[in-house]
Formats: C-alpha cells, sequence, structure tokens
C-alpha cells in the first residue's frame, strides 16, 4: 500500500474540511485568543497591586504556556475528537476498511492536522505578542523539533482517549477535564524532580528556554532534550497500547459502527 | 475448472453479551461460499446474524470461532492487507462525508484503497454516467436526496475496484423507482465486471432481480443455501391454489390451519379461494382427505405464483415454528 496516496487523500480531506467549516476554525480560534486577552488582563490588575516588573517572567511564561497549551490541545484533540465525530458521521468504520490498516489513516491525519495547525496557532501567537508586547525570539530551527518532541505526550493522550471513545463513546466530560489536566502539566516547574516525568512539562521548559532567552537547540542542556524525548515517547506509546486494546475490545463487542 | 471461491465462511460462530449481560449468539456456526463473478443474497429477518457475518468479513468484527478466507487467504491473519480485495456499503451508516462533494469522496475513499490512477478516474466517471451522478460529481453530499446519497455510497464502495464487494442494505429507504434503477445498474455491473456481490437485503425484489443464489440466515445460522430459481420452482411446487365452488364449508379454515400453517380460506365472487403451501410429498393426499371430510366441490386446482418474498416468508415461518 502507498502511504503517499493515503496521506495526500487525508490531507486533501483535512484541507476541505477547514474550507468547508472555515467559520468554525475562525471562531475557535477567536475564542481561545478571547481566553487568553481575558487572563492578560487579569495580569494587569494584579501587576497594580504588586511592585511594576515583578510579573514580567510569568506573563513571557503564560505567552508560552499559553502558545504550547494551544498546540497541545489541538493535537490532542484532533485525534480523540476526529474519531468522536468520525464515529458519530458514520465514516469511521469506512476507515477500518483502509488496506494499510486504520492506524496509518490516524497517522496521516495528525500529521495533515499539525501542519494545518501551525499557520492559526502561529498568527494566535503573534496575536498573543502583540498583545502583550513581549516579542519573543522565534527560531523555528529549534522551536519545531521542540514542539514535536513535547506535542509526542499530546498524541499519547489522545489515542489514549480516542481508543477510550471507541468502547464507552460518550467521554466528552473526560475530554473537557483533560484540557485542564494540560494547563496543570505546562504550569508545573520543572524544579520539583518528578515533575520532569509528566507529560509536556519538560518540553514546555526547553521551549520556554528558546522563546524567552533566546537558546539554540544545540545549547540546551542534552540531558533535558533526552528526558523530554523519552517521557513523551513512553507516553505516546502508552497511549498507542491503551488504544490498542480498546480497539480489540471494541471489535470484539461489535462497537466500532455504534456511537 | 470450478470458480475461484472469494469468500468462504467455514463454521463462523460470534456471540454476544446484551445488556442484561445474556450471552447472545448472533452467528452460530455458519458456512458458507461465494464465487467469483457471483452474485449473493443474504438474507434473514432483523438479528439473524447478516450484518455480523459480513462485518467478521471485513475484519470489523473478530468472530469467536470459525475461519473466513477471502480469495484463499484468511482474513484475520492477512487483517489489514487483505482489505484491498473487499469494499463494503455498510448499513445503518453514512458511509461518506456529507460535507465533501460526490466527487471528493470518490477520490478519497478509493485513494485509501491505493486506487487514483488517471485510468481509475475514467473508471470513477464511467459509474458517475452509470449511476447518473455526474451532474451532481460537484455537489456536497449533504445537498443529495437520499437516493443519491445511497447511489454515491455505493459508486465509492465499486470506485475502490475491489474483486469482493458487500452491499448491506442498498436499497434501503430508497423511493420504488430508484430502488429499481439501482437493482438494475447492479445487475448490469454483475454482468460486466467479474466480481462476487454480496448482498443483504429485505427487499425480496432486489434479491429476486439481482441475485444468482441466496443464504437464507435464522437465528444466526444458514437455514438455506440455493439458486433462487431453485428455490422459486421448489415452493411454486408445494404451493396451490384450490378454488371451492359455493362458500366456504364450516370448519375448514380451523382444519386446515390446524394442519398446514400459514393456510388461508377466503371467500371470491366465484365461490370460496383456498391458498395452501404443503411441507411433504404426502400432504396432497392429506389436503384432499380434508376437503373431502368438508364436502367441499372442488372447481379447479393450480400452482401459486411464487417470488422470492413468499418463499423467504416460508423458510421463515418454518424456521419460527421449529423453535
Amino acid at each position: 500500500m502507498n502511504l503517499g496516496t493515503v496521506f495526500l487523500a487525508v490531507f486533501r480531506r483535512e484541507w476541505t474540511m477547514i474550507k468547508r467549516y472555515m467559520v468554525n476554525s475562525i471562531s475557535s480560534l477567536m475564542s481561545v485568543y478571547l481566553i487568553f486577552i481575558l487572563i492578560f488582563m487579569g495580569f494587569k490588575s494584579m501587576s497594580n497591586y504588586v511592585m511594576a516588573g515583578s510579573l514580567e517572567g510569568s506573563l513571557e511564561g503564560t505567552v508560552v504556556g499559553f502558545f504550547v497549551w494551544t498546540f497541545t490541545i489541538y493535537a490532542f484533540s484532533d485525534l480523540s475528537w476526529s474519531l468522536i465525530s468520525e464515529a458519530q458521521a458514520g465514516t469511521l468504520e469506512q476507515l477500518y476498511l483502509a488496506p494499510c490498516g486504520f492506524k496509518w489513516v490516524g497517522a496521516c491525519t495528525v500529521l495533515a492536522n499539525l501542519v494545518f495547525s501551525l499557520v492559526p496557532i502561529m498568527v494566535l501567537l503573534f496575536a498573543m505578542m502583540a498583545t502583550t508586547g513581549k516579542w519573543m525570539n522565534l527560531d523555528f530551527v529549534s522551536l519545531v523539533p521542540l514542539l514535536i518532541i513535547t506535542l509526542l505526550g499530546a498524541y499519547g493522550f489522545g489515542f489514549a482517549l480516542g481508543g477510550l471513545a471507541l468502547v464507552f463513546k460518550r467521554i466528552q466530560a473526560l475530554f473537557q477535564i483533560m484540557q485542564f489536566v494540560f494547563v496543570g502539566f505546562l504550569i508545573v516547574p520543572i524544579r520539583v524532580a518528578w515533575a520532569k516525568f509528566l507529560p509536556l512539562a519538560m518540553g514546555n521548559s526547553l521551549i520556554y528556554t528558546v522563546m524567552v532567552d533566546g537558546a539554540r537547540l544545540w545549547e540546551l542542556p542534552l540531558n533535558d532534550i533526552l528526558i523530554a524525548i523519552a517521557v513523551g515517547a513512553a507516553y505516546l506509546a502508552v497511549g498507542i497500547v491503551i488504544f490498542s486494546r480498546c480497539e480489540n475490545v471494541a471489535k470484539s463487542r461489535g462497537l466500532l459502527g455504534h456511537y | 475448472m470450478g470458480k475461484t471461491i472469494a469468500l468462504k465462511v467455514e463454521a463462523l460462530t460470534k456471540t454476544f453479551r446484551d445488556g442484561g449481560r445474556k450471552l447472545v449468539r448472533a452467528v452460530d456456526n455458519a458456512t458458507f461460499h461465494v464465487e467469483e463473478g457471483e452474485v449473493v443474497g443474504l438474507l434473514g429477518p432483523n438479528g439473524a446474524g447478516k450484518t455480523t457475518t459480513i462485518k467478521c468479513a471485513l475484519g470489523l468484527m473478530g468472530p469467536d470461532s470459525g475461519r473466513i478466507t477471502v480469495f484463499g487467504e484468511d482474513v484475520q491473519s492477512g487483517y489489514p492487507g487483505i482489505l484491498r480485495k473487499m469494499s463494503a456499503v455498510l448499513e445503518g451508516s453514512r458511509n461518506l462525508y456529507w460535507r465533501l462533494t460526490v466527487w471528493e469522496n470518490i477520490l478519497f475513499f478509493s485513494a485509501l484503497h491505493g486506487v487514483a490512477s488517471s485510468e481509475d478516474k475514467a473508471y470513477f466517471n464511467h459509474l458517475l454516467n452509470l449511476f447518473s451522478l455526474e451532474k451532481k460529481r460537484n455537489v456536497e453530499v449533504r445537498k443529495l436526496s437520499q437516493g443519491m446519497k445511497q447511489k454515491t455510497s455505493v459508486v465509492c464502495a465499486l470506485a475502490r475496484r475491489t474483486p469482493l464487494v458487500f452491499l448491506d442494505e442498498p436499497t434501503l429507504g430508497l423511493d420504488v423507482e430508484t430502488s429499481l434503477e439501482l437493482r438494475t445498474l447492479l445487475k448490469q455491473l454483475a454482468l460486466e465486471e467479474d466480481r462476487a456481490f454480496v448482498v443483504s437485503s429485505h427487499d425480496m425484489d432486489v434479491i429476486q432481480d439481482v441475485c444468482g443464489r441466496v443464504i437464507i440466515m435464522s437465528q444466526g445460522r444458514v437455514v438455506v443455501d440455493d439458486r433462487v430459481s431453485s428455490l422459486i420452482d421448489l415452493f411454486r411446487t408445494k404451493a396451490y391454489r384450490i378454488a371451492l365452488r359455493g362458500s366456504v364449508p364450516p370448519g375448514l379454515e380451523e382444519r386446515l390451519r390446524q394442519e398446514f400453517a400459514g393456510a388461508s380460506v377466503a371467500e371470491i365472487d366465484s365461490g370460496t379461494e383456498v391458498r395452501v403451501t404443503l411441507s411433504e410429498d404426502d400432504d396432497i393426499y392429506r389436503l384432499m382427505d380434508i376437503l373431502r371430510d368438508a364436502d367441499a366441490v372442488i372447481d379447479e386446482i393450480s400452482h401459486e405464483e411464487i417470488d422470492m418474498e413468499k418463499v423467504y416468508l416460508e423458510v421463515v415461518r418454518k424456521e419460527r415454528e421449529l423453535l
């Protein structure tokens, strides 16, 4: 099976869907921006009570954290949410009829969505920087690999929740809770030893160092990069195992086509 | 030399737990095969195991026991690559992206099967023409009528150019005209292309018109596997219409119903009409005895006109009696 043909087909489908659901895509981006504005205004009002400058670092951290959080939410929701919506739309079983296997169709969907989410998230980042007046270092050579490493963990959660959605169907509540859990992963300081092993945390810290401190990828501690890769890969692997188990249960119980 | 076996189902068994955790045997030791170029109807009442059998064949469900091979390759061990040989329109599913156009859906689903060459696209155009969808190719599926959506689903399954195609209730929800049109098209395709089709339907006209052979399932078991023409001939010789002189003899209907399930007695302009389907060869003598005992005067005896629907209903009725 030519995976290139499958990827092109998925890429074309995603692009067409984005165009057809343009209003929805823009409004969801706008709502993320509005949440950021609210947080930013909260910061400004707090700074009236504390000494000027003391919140500078936190503000930059918030912009970076919000940027990474948006990326992770896009990545995480792409997988699990598209599984739910495909099952609802009645197309999931047809995707399972792909001779390359559903996992490759899913992987192509993730990849296509990653490409298509780059532009709106970068627009959001520029909007956030313009709003706060904090213009950060955007060294894409360093940022893109770090983002991918950080997203591995989010994809792991996406796979796990997607698998649970196949079996338990209505898991929207869990899906929403996870968005807040991700915030927790991003704000835990990695000075705490165990925090390094949480998904997203180490990657987020490295991205912060690049964007705020202006460090290049090769200037970062190798040990930290390796931890970020290992943690991301481990969560991704666990997510894939959970998905496979759930997929087997769904097939055994005949649940693939149900919603 | 015999024809290649496209699908072979051997001793397939699949059980589910229902809401009350009771074990339900959806498919029970089912065995049948479908040859290349053959159009086989898969019939049965709701819950007979048709869709479960189809989904097991497609690898969408794992069987408890038994074996399914497609063109000699085991579905379980050959999954998912084996899907290169199969496509399907699944019942109760949209099968399509409603926000994509007809053409976009065809391109997407055929590309998943690696079917995307310019020669393939010429074939897609041929299908669009055949199904009278060429004017709708750039219309989003959500804007199409139910009939056109269903035709698009069938086109998307056919466009994958697989040698085995499952059509689960392909005419469900269609008006009479579109159903008739789809039947004609399926017949034409079965003749033109040497593919194997497994058609599951409650519409007996579709089955009689399109299929050469039928497999009837009941309670998960295969209870009939025969050619449509043989079944109709068989039931024709067993179904009688008897015209009696005068009004209905008292007690005749009760007596006939006791002996022959499904027998009917009705008054008509010219007298009384008895319709009865016999099971055994010597039933005809018992029938005559009952009529003589009722002092009935026979004007005419003829074989009743039989179609696939009557055959099917008779088989299902007998199966229910056996339970």
